[in-house]
């Protein structure tokens, strides 16, 4: 099982009846594809932090689907739909597998620090955490 | 701690003047401690570095949209690796900008 998070921004300029058609047809061209629907989010509308096709604005919207296959289909479909201006999809499961094991290896622990040297230094600097004995 | 009152002279008052601003910039080298930088996703566990959180990401985004460079921010290589990554994936979507002036 793969993870891919789906992040796509639709033109602002559609109504947005034609904006949930058009991510219902998303959603569907994926699932046809043998993906499962894990998670959607809409985010709505977000400046964008450059114009693209002249619009400044954007309709952001994202999937998160588990899928044994590809989903090069919806890709596909995104890039030339002109309905969406970016799109992105980027597998996660191995990254967040390798974030998982790396935070059992070194589980969240209180660093040792030298607290009474700490407070002696920082008693004339407050806001400025001494932590030159850190790490 | 402005006055120049410390128990050990002028030097213990630049030091702290130094040590002050936290900043690059200090005027006299010899003088000048830094503050030991250490990589913010060590220290808080941040494992994995998504390219969805902006408000995260821009904290490594300066004004001019660059990428902070890890001599300045203290990063270590492989979470600088995996930040330089999120963030070239949110400036495909448009979170965060290629270049502002």
């Amino acid at each position: 099982m793969r993870t891919y998070e789906v992040l796509f921004i639709l033109s602002p300029q559609i109504a947005e009846e034609e904006a949930t058609a058009l991510i219902t047809e998303f959603r569907s061209v994926a699932e046809k594809t043998g993906a499962k629907l894990k998670n959607e989010e809409a985010w709505g509308r977000r400046r964008l932090a450059y114009p693209i096709q002249k619009s400044t604005e954007g309709n952001y919207h994202l999937f998160v689907f588990e899928s044994d296959g590809s989903l090069a289909e919806l890709d596909r479909r995104m890039r030339n739909s002109d309905r969406v201006l970016r799109h992105i999809i980027v597998r996660t499961d191995e990254d967040l597998k390798r974030a998982d094991k790396l935070a059992k290896r070194n589980p969240k622990k209180e660093r040792v620090r030298p607290v009474a040297a700490a407070t002696a230094e920082g008693v004339g600097t407050p806001g400025i955490p001494a932590i030159e004995g850190g790490v | 701690m402005a006055t120049t009152s410390g128990p050990r002279g002028p030097r213990s008052g630049d030091r702290d003047r130094d040590r002050g601003p936290g900043g690059q910039q200090g005027g006299k080298k010899k003088f000048f401690y830094r503050r030991k930088r250490v990589c913010k996703f060590c220290v808080e566990k941040l494992e994995y570095i998504d390219f969805k959180d902006v408000k995260m990401l821009q904290q490594f985004i300066p004004e001019r949209g660059k990428i902070l460079p890890r001599r300045i921010s203290g990063t270590c290589a492989l979470h600088q690796r995996k930040l330089q990554n999120a963030i070239k994936r949110a400036r495909t979507v448009a979170l965060l900008p290629f270049a502002t002036d």
